[in-house]
């Protein structure tokens, strides 16, 4: 089915009728592909979470309305419609290991399943794959979440989403607080989920390397609007406006920017280490004989 | 140059746990930026927190300026020993920022009249004063971490050790943290010691010791470590960005014929590469 | 949600804001006890002046004390009306079975409502001029002198202090874990009262394991910034008694004295 998201002027305002009302999307309008995986990034403040947030369905819309996995969302919608929508919007929060409550991790995974009416048999099967996906060894299953390790409680909270079998993934700064190797483990099952389940990955990160290695559409959030949205090369093409937004450029575009800076001629801000390393060979290799 | 901190075969496990630290010996110099790098699990906030007494030695001794940590000089060791923890929310104590750089000073009994002056240098220190009034809820990590350090310095210790105090924070606010930790320690002549798994925070470091498994696998400058990109990623550490260029260009056939260079090292020669054309 | 202002303190420099927080409470429990005397027209009248001479000296709109009493509205209801159908005596306008309405009762009802404003009022006023944290301290300040029969005040202030600190920070956690459990399928407002019930299981667990991670963590970090025990402690912030606290307990205590005198014997 198609997975495209689509917001058409969105705005979504804090303690509406209250001294405080605040907007923190302001007339959005965004389409999200079916099946791409895309970098939601932006300053705090910016407005990444609430708008992840109308994705499921956690929020809705003051203004505006939201297409998503065949439903339509605007103000009006009533909370009753809502459980079923989040059953194909998975949604992964920032340190996701705080949820788990169950007294033992197989029970813990299946508690999303069994909420939306699969027997106890079908959830356990649901559950079994959801772990084996993030590389949860299966003797885990009847120990409690608690004895686990962080990085393996985290794993969990992630099956538990699995297990619902989402076509569309939320991932709210997923690496927060993880070591290099737990980060890449995650990142690399993202990737996994996006290119043999065909899920499609919204990410939401302040880790712009992440962004380049992973995600094919990059949105860029500032004061509740969006202000750039497309390939990663065009996002971070000018490093002056990247600054300007209060965001980094990934270490290899940082690099390149510091290099040409100093004077060195490079052709172009490449986003990886291979395309930076190609650049400085042309700018070594070639310009013989220059003053 | 003198050892500030000295462990002497000490012996530690968790309990229901095998071996953690087995006859392991390590010195911390004075005045030095001593950066402790190892994956999780790899044993070096345990070291952190058996130098701060704050869990005990199953066998061996640990010397802190002079004083053996034991039940007797604790007080006195954690005078000289100013610890940011990992997390931010769970070292802040006070109600508002200003009561939580009080904490500290309450606790030895520092005089009220005393306390003010004292509170407000250090949070100007660390450019949290006009904050002064906030409450947790409102600050971000980065800016409870430098709570953190103000409530430390407050008490002018002689060590800083960051127990993985960046893990939480996002990369600007890990950034600002070492940037300000760095400033403090050459303002005050303080010695530095980061416990952490990420390599650019070790890259600033005067000396690195690799941990993995209880054992220390290197420890030596940063320069001599961080080129072994393979030794580094087989310990669960990432190398350092530079590593991973000169590598990229060596396979191109350009050869810096060093081990590691930093940023500015870097960028010099490949600028000299440009004008030898 | 952690700008919710716990307590629903608001920043403010009037007269009753300015009064030590110890004073505040001792007086608010007075007050209390004082309206237990009160027993006709009178005496309510005199406290319902005085009360309301206090909401003006906080500073604060009529409309927040409003708010304190929406909550328990049917509370006040159901109370009231158990006054005017069960109390006995005076002349009965009305009664089916062992319901009866008479004028006593009425007047009872009556009371009991003015009773209930008088001590919303109050606490309301305590807790919109008064931070958690300075009516911990008035809380330690006032127990003092239970230390002379080694009743821990110290420790029992620091805990206050801390839980009143992780409030806001727990909120926070709870709304995220909320949804959480949501984005899993959890419907927490509706469904049957054993279903609601059921549902609370996956806030509760989270919240308390999350609690006691923080206590855990925190210990470790309170013993690393050399905490040993409470009591031998310096104190930061001290909340002096003011000249405005003597003249408040001389007004309170006049008309304490007054509602004495005027109360139907």
């Amino acid at each position: 089915m198609d997975q495209t998201i689509n917001f058409k002027e969105v705005t979504h305002t804090y303690q509406p009728d209250t001294p405080f009302a605040q907007n923190a999307l302001n007339q959005v309008s965004l389409t999200i592909a079916s099946g791409s995986f895309t970098a939601i990034i932006g300053h705090t403040g910016s407005g990444k979470s609430t708008l992840v947030q109308h994705i499921n369905a956690l929020l809705k819309p003051t203004m505006g309305e939201i297409e998503v996995s065949g439903r339509t969302i605007t103000p009006a919608t009533t909370n009753k419609n809502l459980k079923q929508l989040r059953k194909h919007v998975g949604m992964v929060f920032q340190f996701p290991e705080k949820q788990l409550f169950e007294e033992t991790v197989i029970k813990d995974v299946m508690f999303g399943p069994k909420n939306y009416g699969a027997s106890d048999q079908e959830a356990r099967a649901d559950a079994k794959q959801a772990m084996a996906l993030v590389g949860l060894d299966e003797d885990l299953q009847e120990k409690s979440p608690f004895d686990l390790s962080g990085g393996q409680m985290r794993r969990v909270a992630i099956a538990g989403v699995l297990a619902m079998k989402p076509e569309i993934l939320i991932l709210d700064e997923p690496t927060a607080g993880l070591d290099p190797r737990g980060h890449k483990e995650i990142m690399d099952l993202a990737e996994d989920l996006h290119e043999h389940q065909g899920m499609t990955i919204i990410l939401v990160t302040h880790q712009m390397d992440d962004v380049v290695d992973y995600a094919s559409d990059v949105i860029v959030m500032d004061q509740g609007k969006i202000v750039k949205h497309g390939r990663p090369q065009e996002i971070f093409a000018d490093p002056q406006w990247v600054y300007q937004m209060h965001l980094d450029l990934p270490s290899s575009a940082e690099f390149a920017s510091r290099l040409i800076t100093a004077g060195v001629p490079l052709k172009s801000v490449p986003l990886t280490i291979d395309k930076l390393a190609d650049a400085i060979v042309e700018v070594v290799q070639g310009g013989h004989g220059h003053e | 140059m003198k050892d500030i901190i000295q462990i002497k075969n000490i012996s530690f496990n968790y309990p229901e746990q095998e071996k953690l630290f087995n006859n392991f010996s390590m010195n911390i110099q004075e005045g030095k930026w001593t950066a402790i790098i190892g994956q999780n699990g790899s044993g070096k906030s345990t070291l952190a927190r058996l130098i701060d007494g704050l869990i005990v030695l199953k066998s061996g001794q640990i010397i802190v300026d002079g004083l053996t940590v034991n039940d007797t000089n604790i007080f006195e060791i954690r005078n000289k020993i100013g610890m940011v923890f990992q997390n931010p929310e769970d070292q802040f104590v006070g109600a508002t920022v200003e009561d939580d750089v009080a904490f500290g000073l309450e606790n030895r009994q520092v005089p009220r009249e005393q306390m003010h002056q004292i509170v407000e240098q250090s949070l100007r220190q660390v450019g949290m004063w006009d904050f002064r009034d906030r409450i947790p809820a409102n600050l971000s990590g980065g800016q409870k971490q430098r709570v953190a350090i103000a409530g430390i310095i407050a008490l002018s210790p002689k060590i800083i050790i960051l127990d993985e105090a960046t893990s939480m924070l996002d990369p600007r606010g890990r950034q600002d943290i070492l940037k300000l930790v760095n400033q403090i320690k050459r303002e005050n002549n303080l010695t530095v010691i980061s416990i952490t798994h990420d390599i650019d925070e070790a890259a600033g470091a005067d000396q690195v010791i690799v941990v993995n498994q209880g054992q220390v696998v290197e420890a030596d400058q940063p320069d001599h470590i961080f080129g072994d990109i393979e030794k580094l990623t087989s310990i669960g550490l990432s190398a350092p960005f530079t590593s991973e260029l000169l590598s990229a260009l060596k396979k191109r056939g350009i050869d810096s014929h060093s081990q590691y260079l930093n940023d500015e090292r870097l960028i010099t020669w490949i600028k000299q590469l440009i004008s030898k054309k | 949600m952690s700008n919710f202002l716990f307590g629903r303190y608001l920043p403010g420099n009037s007269w009753v804001h300015q009064m030590s927080p110890q004073s505040k409470l001792m007086l608010s429990f007075y007050f209390v006890v004082v309206i237990f005397f009160a027993n006709n027209i009178w005496t309510y009248a005199a406290l319902s002046v005085l009360i309301l001479m206090v909401v003006l000296m906080s500073g604060v709109s009529i409309g927040y004390f409003l708010k304190g009493i929406r909550p328990l509205i049917w509370l006040i209801i159901f109370t009231v009306l158990l006054q005017i159908l069960f109390s006995s005596g005076g002349h009965v306008y009305w009664h089916f079975g062992p319901f009866s309405v008479s004028d006593t009762s009425l007047i009872n009802g009556g009371f009991i409502f003015i009773r209930f404003l008088l001590i919303i009022m109050i606490s309301t006023v305590l807790t919109l001029t008064t931070t958690p944290l300075a009516i911990a301290d008035g809380v330690q300040t006032v127990l003092r002198p239970l230390k002379k029969v080694h009743f821990p005040v110290d420790t029992l202030a620091l805990m206050l202090s801390i839980a009143l600190r992780f409030v806001p920070t727990l909120m926070d956690e709870m709304e995220t874990i909320l949804n959480a459990q949501r984005s899993r399928g959890v419907d927490f407002g509706s469904g049957s009262l054993r279903h609601r019930i059921q549902a609370a299981v996956p806030l509760l667990v989270p919240l308390f394991t999350g609690a006691i991670n923080h206590a855990e963590n925190l210990s470790t970090a309170m013993e690393a910034r050399g905490f040993t025990d409470s009591e031998h402690r310096s104190k930061y912030r001290i909340y002096r008694w003011q000249r405005k606290d003597t003249i408040s307990w001389a007004v309170f205590l006049l008309v304490g004295v007054l509602v004495l005198f005027i109360r139907k014997s």
